[in-house]
């Protein structure tokens, strides 16, 4: 071994300058995505089940509804009215906080604890990971439904609009499952959780609109958070911008995302 | 200044049945420069004192200064002069040895390209430039271990902790750590390190303390140890190190030798 250089830039290694948040949790991010490369096989799962569901709904519920004469298909295919339920399980899949199980029993999550990093970037980092992952999936989800005639009503800044809405709900989802994660540190018990929230998908107007719901199950979906972003979500594909919708939606991915946030931060302020 | 100052710390884990009185009022003071051996049987507090240390773990009672800076009040502060490799050596498998330091190195601040000069610049230190583009799931423990010190000196920190550095290296990794070690110390960074083998100890440390169920029962430089030792026993042989921690530790010779397999 040779002795550590102290070589002209040590001024620059030593006093470096702290990143900030966004510049923290991008170097993170960049990270999160390179492992998700190296494991192509945990990105197949979610996209393919999500496919899945919406070709087997379609295929049995689709001539119960006919477009010619179904009025809140506004026109289109069933599947249309599909696609947001699909979307939505695709970025529900949490695999960051699997991840993240794996990095804490590694102990490579106490060196990053030990970097002098904002602790919100440790929690950031692999959520803007999902964020990118989930916009990938949901772009060659809804390229695919393209091709079997389905149309994005609000035109392509609707397509993108509908991208950061999944994409912003996959943070959501993934840093709840982090939350667990961080608690017990146990992939069990994370996996676990994960069938907690998943009900959440299904008490949802996803088989028809809400009004046309049992009494029961309008009630659940009124209050499930879940709706109003799949409400969003299909605005945008079956009617084009409505405000309203697109407002309820957002407003409960931004509630959301605040809660979830600043729990994490306080969980691992005083992780042990 | 102290590089190190612990007044009082104290941890304790869980509570009713499961309460674990961990570390019991350690007062620590380690002098800019030094090597200081932290030494002790398994589960005498030495990792969670470094953990407490290092701003990894929330402390129960006490204080602690590192650099300067209080590490509960100025954890962030604290976390740029603290350079650390844990017991259990962590890493990310699925990256590569290049990939982890320059990461490591960008999250202290530095540029794209700083951060790659200094990552290759560690790879060379630690012997890893030929398994610098390999996954870290391929390395040996011993490799893992070197990459894990590296990763701790990107920033080229004041205070350094190596909680059991050479636990599990052969003899000639073990000599080579000492080695770097030493060198790293003469560059002016102090080193906190805690050991099982009290030849490193020995070796090693300017200065030592040795704790036991959670309280430090010993202090002093090596030799004057051994000499307290022989002075109090008054025996003619001159005591080892060895002898000072069995003494301390209340511990027979056989018990020791016991404990020692069943580390490794
Ligand atoms: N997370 C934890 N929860 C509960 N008890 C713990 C935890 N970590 C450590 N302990 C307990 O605290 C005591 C001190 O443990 P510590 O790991 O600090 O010892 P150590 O001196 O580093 O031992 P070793 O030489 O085996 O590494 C032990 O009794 C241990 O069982
Ligand atoms: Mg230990």
């Amino acid at each position: 071994m040779t002795a550590i250089a102290r070589s002209d830039d040590t001024v620059s290694r030593r006093d470096a300058p702290a990143n900030g948040l966004v510049k923290d949790s991008m170097i993170l991010g960049g990270r999160a995505v390179r492992e998700a490369l190296r494991t192509p096989d945990s990105l197949l799962p979610t996209m393919f089940i999500p496919l899945f569901f919406l070709v087997v709904n379609v295929g049995q519920a689709a001539r119960i509804f006919p477009s010619s004469d179904t009025p809140f298909l506004e026109g289109q295919s069933y599947g249309a009215f599909q696609l947001p339920a699909s979307l939505l399980l695709s970025a529900s899949f949490g695999a960051a906080a699997l991840y993240l199980v794996e990095e804490i029993e590694g102990g490579y999550f106490d060196k990053l604890r030990a970097a002098p990093i904002s602790r919100m970037a440790l929690v950031l980092g692999r959520l803007y990971a999902e964020f990118l992952k989930t916009a990938v999936v949901a772009t060659v989800m809804v390229g695919l439904a393209l091709a079997f005639g389905i149309r994005i009503a609000s035109g392509v800044a609707g397509f993108v609009v509908l991208l950061v809405l999944v994409s912003a709900w996959a943070m959501v989802f993934s840093g709840f499952m982090q939350l667990i994660a961080l608690k017990s540190r146990s992939a069990a018990a994370t996996q676990g959780a994960s069938m907690v929230f998943f009900p959440l998908l299904f008490l949802t107007p996803n088989f028809v609109p809400r009004d046309q719901l049992t009494r029961p199950m309008e009630i659940a979906a009124t209050i499930n958070p879940v709706t109003y972003v799949m409400e969003a979500c299909r605005s945008l594909i079956l009617h084009g911008f409505d405000g309203a919708a697109l407002g309820k939606g957002f407003a409960v991915v931004a509630v959301a995302m605040a809660l979830m946030l600043t729990l994490s931060v306080r969980m691992v302020n005083g992780y042990d | 200044m102290s590089a190190i100052t612990a007044t009082g710390l104290q941890k304790t884990y869980g509570d009713g049945d499961k309460r674990v009185e961990a570390v019991r009022g350690v007062d620590l003071d380690v002098e800019r420069g030094e090597i200081f051996g932290f030494l002790g049987p398994n589960g005498a507090g030495k990792s969670t004192t470094v953990r407490m240390l290092t701003t990894l773990m929330t402390i129960t009672a006490g204080r602690a200064l590192v650099g300067g800076i209080d590490v509960t009040a100025d954890p962030h502060g604290a976390r740029r002069k603290i350079g650390v490799a844990l017991q259990e050596a962590g890493l990310d498998l699925r990256q590569t040895g290049r990939e982890i330091l320059t990461l490591q190195a960008r999250l202290f601040g530095m540029n794209p390209a700083t951060a790659k000069g200094r990552a290759a610049e560690l790879l060379e230190l630690v012997e890893l430039d030929d398994a610098a583009d390999r996954r870290v799931k391929g390395y040996s423990g011993g490799m893992k271990r070197r990459l894990d010190l590296a990763s701790a000196l990107v920033h080229e920190p004041d205070v350094l902790f190596l909680d059991e550095p050479t636990t599990g290296l052969d003899p000639a990794s073990r000599i080579t750590v000492w080695d770097e070690v030493r060198r790293i110390n003469q560059l002016g960074t102090t080193v906190f390190l805690t050991t099982q083998y009290l030849e490193e100890a020995d070796q090693l440390c300017n200065r030592l303390a040795i704790i036991d169920d959670g309280r430090i029962i010993r202090e002093g430089t090596p030799s004057s140890l051994k000499r307290e030792l022989r002075d109090r026993t008054g025996s003619d042989a001159d005591p080892t190190l060895d002898d000072v921690f069995l003494d301390a530790t209340g511990r027979t010779r056989e018990k020791l030798a016991g404990e020692v397999k069943e580390v490794r």
